[in-house]
């Protein structure tokens, strides 16, 4: 059997290519490792979603080693089995999108030119795109309507330019909360944006509407609202998916791909032959397996004459705060306001997209504010421990956690800006250490640069105003250069020049013929907001030149 | 089929197991997990048996788990040793065989150590999991653990446990 195109997994980098050239007739197979979840299946399960890890792989069976690299240049080496330091996100149908808490926010025109507006970094490998945010705005514009996207555009000094006036989709139902935040903007001349989200506020587009389950982030949705790539694309094609299918190697022949092989869980092999592979197995994975997939015609990894193949891997830098809403300074109505289960939040501030801190311009960053995870059992372990580090027990505890759960809520706020590319910020592969499969695991080298640390901090420190003005105690936050594991972008960076990059400006390998990657590897550059948008507009951007391709073909 | 049906005795047999507590270098008795736990989770969160909610066999359920590592389960068992030895050492008794304060004193120097926050912070979080899991889990009963912290749960629910 020879399929027109063969996807190699089937999240946000896949599934608009399988869509797209599924509806328009081409003979599409997508191979996915994981397992099909859909609305009927999913559920509020906390032990078995965010306390037993089911949609990602057991770590005992497949991991990766991770190399942290201080500033120094020294690193520290990491099993993920031993460390528990776990990279996967959502093995499954549709893969993390399905998790997503959906905070859809486009890059901005100047994320396109980091380089040319505003200069070289030291130490930071930036480079401007090779596309530009026109080229991609009206692939920005199709996800709003075919994913959904809701929400309300507000005017402000980093709105990027639409093609539409606003979102296709009404504004989710928000808490009463959210206007003392709004008055607290008002008060500090920052203006808030109702953050737009990837989930449906009405029943459109052959799925039902948002339930307010209270259950968004990590979790499956099981209305359909969600715009996972599987109940957004892959429900509504004629794509044929194969799960359990773990493609370890290409094959190549004459500077094209011939072949892909997958195992099933019980170590079957299979061969797969089509006209055009695509590969999108989310940036980390895909990078290991171009890199396992050697052969004659590339002795250092499949697509990789330039040596690029891995490089300048990039996260979301940034971090998390939080504040803390008590009964004791609210009124009645306040008080039930805040403990009203189900809305949400939904504000974000990009007032500091770029700043300049009296010495030079620097790109900044967005900032979501959400209310705390519902997590039960994870707010209930927050209590564990009093003020001086000492676990409680008894009466004590039991108090402390029935006043702090039932009498107060927390708002918490997310910080995204750019992870800086740098050389020590790369995917390889083991020697040695081999999946359950027999399959060399992906190393994961891990730097990050200082400025994004500088940048993180200035942004997270306007949140904390936003929190103080609206009366939160126990205010806190922490910028790290921990990498967040679902925010993964980089190392097959596209670009005009096949000596510095891997893939060319429509996403194609500039070795081979026919083969695309699709997953948020071609980034050379993160932007400062959550990947997904970008990774679904680019990819559709890809489909289109897929399909003239197979026209022509 | 005799690897399977001893792994399942194995894992039937471990809470019942025993555990040889040693005081200094010779025998003081043998206990098991279960009577240990039972005891020490009343002694830790005594709200989940008011609330008749049953946290000792959830104790079960993570020994049975597929995504729960034999290093963390023999953990517990580790932890049910050193909980004894430390109550022999105070008051020459098993942990079981204290009185009241006696066991809140045995918590107090225990806690003291790193390792001993360590485990009795693991034994919290399972006796949490049990109080405030889905009631599909089995403690958590009539969702008494969800109503006394005013938490609705969230929709659907889960029809089946995940092992």
């Amino acid at each position: 059997m020879m399929y027109d195109v063969c996807i190699i997994g089937s999240g946000a980098g896949g599934s608009p290519i399988a869509y797209e050239l599924s509806n328009a007739g081409f003979n599409v197979l997508v191979l996915e490792k994981g397992e099909l979840y859909d609305e009927s299946t999913f559920s509020k399960d906390e032990l078995a979603v965010s306390r037993r890890d089911m949609f990602t792989p057991p770590l005992k069976e497949q991991k990766h080693i991770i190399n942290e690299y201080s500033q120094s240049g020294k690193f520290t080496r990491y099993d993920g089995e031993k460390s528990g330091w776990n990279f996967w996100n959502g093995s499954m149908v549709g893969g993390s999108s399905n998790l997503m808490s959906g905070y859809f926010h486009r890059m901005k025109p100047k994320d396109f030119e980091l380089l040319s507006s505003y200069g070289e970094v030291k130490g930071a490998n930036i480079v401007d795109w090779c596309i530009t945010y026109d080229e991609l705005e009206p692939y920005y514009d199709k996800v709003e309507k075919v994913i959904g996207v809701s929400g309300r555009i507000v005017k402000h000094k980093f709105q990027e330019p639409r093609s539409t006036p606003n979102l296709p989709y009404p504004m989710l139902e928000t808490s009463e909360v959210t206007s003392w935040f709004d008055e607290a903007c008002k008060d500090l001349k920052f203006t808030a944006i109702p953050t737009p989200r990837a989930v449906l506020s009405q029943n459109a587009l052959g799925r039902d509407g948002c339930y307010y389950s209270n259950f968004c982030g990590s979790y499956g949705c099981s209305s359909g609202a969600k715009g996972s790539a599987r109940a957004a694309l892959l429900q509504k094609c004629d794509a044929t998916v194969i799960t359990d299918a773990f493609v370890y190697k290409l094959d190549s022949k004459k500077g094209k791909v011939t072949r892909a092989y997958y195992y099933t869980k019980h170590g079957v092999k299979h061969v797969i032959n089509a006209k055009i592979f695509v590969l999108s197995a989310q940036a980390i994975e895909s990078s290991r397996l171009l890199l396992n997939s050697k052969n004659e015609e590339f002795p250092n990894g499949m697509a990789n004459s330039s040596g690029e193949l891995g490089k300048n891997l990039v996260f979301s830098a940034g971090g998390a705060g939080s504040g803390r809403f008590i009964f004791e300074n609210l009124t009645k109505e306040q008080q039930s306001a805040l403990m009203q289960p189900g809305l949400f939040f939904n504000r974000s501030l990009q007032d500091w997209y770029d700043y300049d801190d009296g010495c030079r311009k620097y790109k900044g960053g967005t900032i979501d504010f959400l209310f705390e995870h519902q997590n039960l059992i994870s707010r209930v372990n927050r209590e564990m421990y009093d003020e001086e580090g000492n676990l409680l027990w008894g009466k004590k505890l039991e108090d402390k956690i029935h006043k702090r759960l039932t009498t107060s809520r927390v708002l918490t706020f997310e910080v995204f800006n750019d992870w800086l590319p740098t050389d020590n910020c790369n995917v390889a592969v083991d020697d040695e250490v081999k999946d359950k499969y027999g399959v060399p695991v992906g190393v994961i080298n891990l730097n990050s640069h200082p400025q994004d640390l500088e940048v993180g901090e200035h942004l997270a420190k306007k949140a904390v105003e936003v929190l103080e003005k609206m009366g939160a105690v126990e205010i806190d936050y922490s910028i790290s250069a921990s990498p967040p594991p679902n925010l993964v972008a980089g190392g097959c960076r596209f670009g005009d020049n096949p000596r510095t990059s891997v893939l060319d400006k429509n996403c194609k390998a500039h070795d081979l013929d026919n083969l695309y990657v699709t997953d948020a590897s071609f980034m050379p550059t993160g932007g400062s907001v959550p990947y997904t948008w970008t990774i679904y507009a680019n990819s559709f951007r890809v489909a289109d030149v897929i399909k003239k391709v197979l026209h022509l073909g | 089929m005799d690897y399977i049906k001893r792994r399942a005795f194995l894992k039937a047999g471990f809470l019942s197991s025993a555990v040889i507590v040693m005081n200094g270098c010779s025998v003081f008795g043998v206990t098991t997990p279960r009577d240990t736990i039972k005891v020490l989770q009343n002694d830790l969160f005594p709200k989940a048996k008011e609330l008749g909610i049953n946290t000792a066999d959830y104790i079960s359920i993570v020994l049975k788990h597929s995504r729960i590592t034999q290093e963390d389960k023999q953990y517990l068992k580790n932890g049910v040793k050193w909980l004894n030895e430390s109550a022999v050492d105070m008051y020459k008794k098993q942990y079981t065989k204290l009185l009241v304060q006696e066991r809140q004193a045995v918590l107090k120097s225990f806690a003291q150590e790193s390792w001993g926050s360590s485990w009795l912070d693991t034994i919290l979080r399972y006796t949490f999991e049990a109080s405030f899991g889905d009631p599909v889990y089995s403690g958590n009963n009539n969702e008494a653990g969800w109503k006394w912290l005013e938490f609705s749960g969230g929709n659907p629910r889960p029809i089946k446990v995940f092992l």
